[in-house]
């Protein structure tokens, strides 16, 4: 029953979400490329450092293994 | 009658202290996402190599943030104390904004920023990544009311006169904030910060780099700033051509003055490269000239016209005889608000006022107007076009220099192998002024572009200032240069300092020139990996 009520209010907060999306996109069409371009920079830009720490496990042979440091 | 000295100096005085500014303020906005973007790495792979880097960051952040503080209170009360007439003419619309604006910098961001700088023992990780992002959506929210403010400066959308009151009143809210121009200067401005960032942070992580110190941080710092700026130059130049659109429809004159257009051409049109603009003769010299590019650019169209400047002289003179009317009408309201005749005449031509306004600086009995004078009005209607024309050429120059170097970037920092790059390291040095010189261009472009007016179309620079005497203005126009200049000192003082004496790292203890090559246990250390994973 739990899972069931949070599934529905996610759904509600979806829904909610797209209305919005689907207002601000019509009315604020560059504020709307705006939150959304910003969000996809700053997370192409996190997950680039991540794939830099793949390469350099990769290029210690794949055993590097990484404490909360980077370090081997 | 203000003296023309008077608003020479004091639009002087707005220039440069707006121009001080924000040499300030692009990196705030940027660098903010860029915390964001780090700490949420830290945060989802518990790395503390990414919260040295949010930390470190963080503090050069913090120095920029103050001095942008700093130097933005002044023009807030710049307006009051030396645009006065301006203040009392649009305050109602302008006003708004600006509250906003301020309650977004000093309660929303500065609220979060002392929570980040102060916040990383005190709250859990969840709740201080929660604190960067909205130290990052609040400085840009304040960017947006200011830019909202100046929007209707450029296009005084949302808005109407009221010839009662004598002034400005709003008449809609989601007009003046959903105006075209607006949007796009808000998006244009608000990533242009985010290049600029990502330009110093690479500029700073090459300079550890080729001093082989802090490898992991410089090597990660960089990676994410290229990153963040080959995808936000690209989004700065997609909002510069929105920008060049709206400027089409809404200014005109600004447009022609951007592109060195006196007189319109067949389409399509081609683009002036290179030009020396010659304004008392209404030509080019040594023009450079691409074939169609301009009906391209401007109009998306190869079959899109664009105005050139005798045809809009030719318009401001129809204005302007429009607008006398208006002006006169206003007079007989002043003197009797309950006019009928004067209000009707009022509303027959209110779409030309500001016209009427521009003439009287030549004529101040608009019952004795000549033809001589509507001319010299109309021509005082074209911004300076030289100094437009190069500022854009020069914008737009950096910007694509800055494409060129982050695609660069990108692609060695993806191969990783950037740190074997000393040339490009060195050029990451020599790129840290170029997006502030950028920025600046960007401002004058906008600026520059909207005289001979504070609200395009509506209101005249000329009428716009306080009545100051000459000399006041002289000495606070120095005593602001001095101050700013001083700020700029210290910025730099404080930045130099704290990049010299680099982060402080839990993890990575930094390779010095002077010390062993370090290795691991079992193997030599690849050169990728140099510095970055070193055996306690």
């Amino acid at each position: 029953m739990r899972t069931f009520l949070h599934f529905i209010l996610f759904m509600v907060v979806a829904a909610v979400v797209i209305v919005l999306a689907a207002i601000l996109g019509n009315v604020g069409a560059w504020y709307f490329a705006w939150l959304v371009g910003t969000t996809m920079i700053v997370l192409i830009s996190a997950a680039s450092a991540a794939l830099l720490d793949a390469q350099e496990e990769q290029a210690l042979g794949g055993s590097g293994v990484f404490d909360s440091h980077g370090q081997t | 009658m203000i003296n023309g000295t008077v608003v020479d100096l004091s639009r002087i005085q707005f220039a440069a202290t707006a121009l001080y500014h924000f040499l300030f303020v692009p990196l705030t906005l940027g660098l903010s996402f860029l915390l964001a973007a780090m700490e949420t790495v830290y945060v989802t792979t518990g790395r503390s190599i990414y919260k040295d880097m949010a930390q470190f960051w963080g503090k050069l952040l913090m120095i920029n943030f103050a001095l942008g503080v700093a130097t933005g209170l002044t023009m807030e009360f710049q307006f009051g104390t030396n645009w006065s007439f301006y203040s009392s003419f649009v305050g109602d619309i302008f006003g708004a904004p600006l509250a906003i604006e301020g309650l977004m910098a000093f309660f929303m961001e500065s609220t979060f920023i002392g929570l980040m700088v102060f916040g990383w023992e005190r709250l859990s990780k969840g709740q201080h990544l929660a604190v960067t992002w909205l130290v990052a959506l609040g400085s840009n929210l304040s960017a947006l009311w200011i830019l909202v403010a100046n929007g209707f400066m450029q296009d005084p959308v949302g808005a109407a006169f009221d010839p009662v009151t004598m002034r400005m009143q709003l008449t809609s809210f989601p007009k003046l904030i959903f105006s075209p121009d607006v949007q796009s200067k808000f998006v244009h401005t608000s990533i242009a910060g985010y290049v600029t960032a990502a330009i110093f942070v690479t500029g700073v992580s090459a300079f550890y780099m080729l001093r082989r110190r802090h490898m992991a941080l410089a090597k990660r710092s960089f990676r994410m700033a290229a990153l963040f700026g080959v995808l936000a130059t690209m989004g700065v130049i997609t909002l510069g051509d929105a920008l060049g659109f709206v400027a089409a429809s809404v200014q005109p004159t600004k447009l022609a003055a951007m592109e060195g257009l006196w007189k319109a051409e067949a389409a399509p049109m081609p683009f002036n490269l290179i030009a020396f603009p010659d304004q008392a003769k209404h030509e080019n010299r040594f023009e450079v000239q691409l074939p169609d590019l301009l009906s391209l650019l401007v109009t998306h169209s190869l079959t899109g016209r664009v105005r050139g400047i005798d045809a809009l002289e030719g318009q401001a003179e129809r204005k302007i005889e429009n607008g006398i009317p208006a002006v006169q009408a206003l007079e007989a309201l002043s003197r009797d608000p309950k006019d009928a005749a004067a209000l009707a005449q009022f509303d027959a031509h209110r779409s030309d006022l500001g016209y009427g306004f521009l003439v009287q600086r030549y004529a101040p009995d608009l019952s004795k107007v000549t033809p001589a004078q509507v001319s010299e009005a109309a021509r005082d209607s074209i911004p300076p076009v030289a100094a437009v024309f190069w500022s854009f050429r020069l914008m737009v120059a950096f910007g694509l220099l800055m494409l060129a170097f982050f695609g660069l970037a990108a692609l060695y920092t993806l191969r990783n192998s950037v740190q074997e790059q000393t040339w490009l390291l060195k050029a990451a040095l020599w790129m840290i002024p170029v997006p502030f010189l950028a920025d600046e261009a960007g401002w004058l472009v906008a600026e520059l572009g909207r005289q001979p007016w504070t609200v395009f179309g509506v209101l005249p620079t000329w009428m716009s200032a306080s009545t100051h005497s000459v000399t006041y203005m002289a000495f606070s126009l120095i005593g602001f240069i001095a101050l700013y200049s001083i700020f700029i000192v210290i910025e730099m003082y404080l930045m130099v300092r704290a990049i010299r004496v680099g982060p402080s790292e839990h993890g990575d203890p930094g390779v010095h020139p002077a010390q062993p090559r370090p290795v691991l246990v079992g193997r030599p250390v690849p050169a990728a990996a140099h510095g970055t994973r070193l055996e306690d």
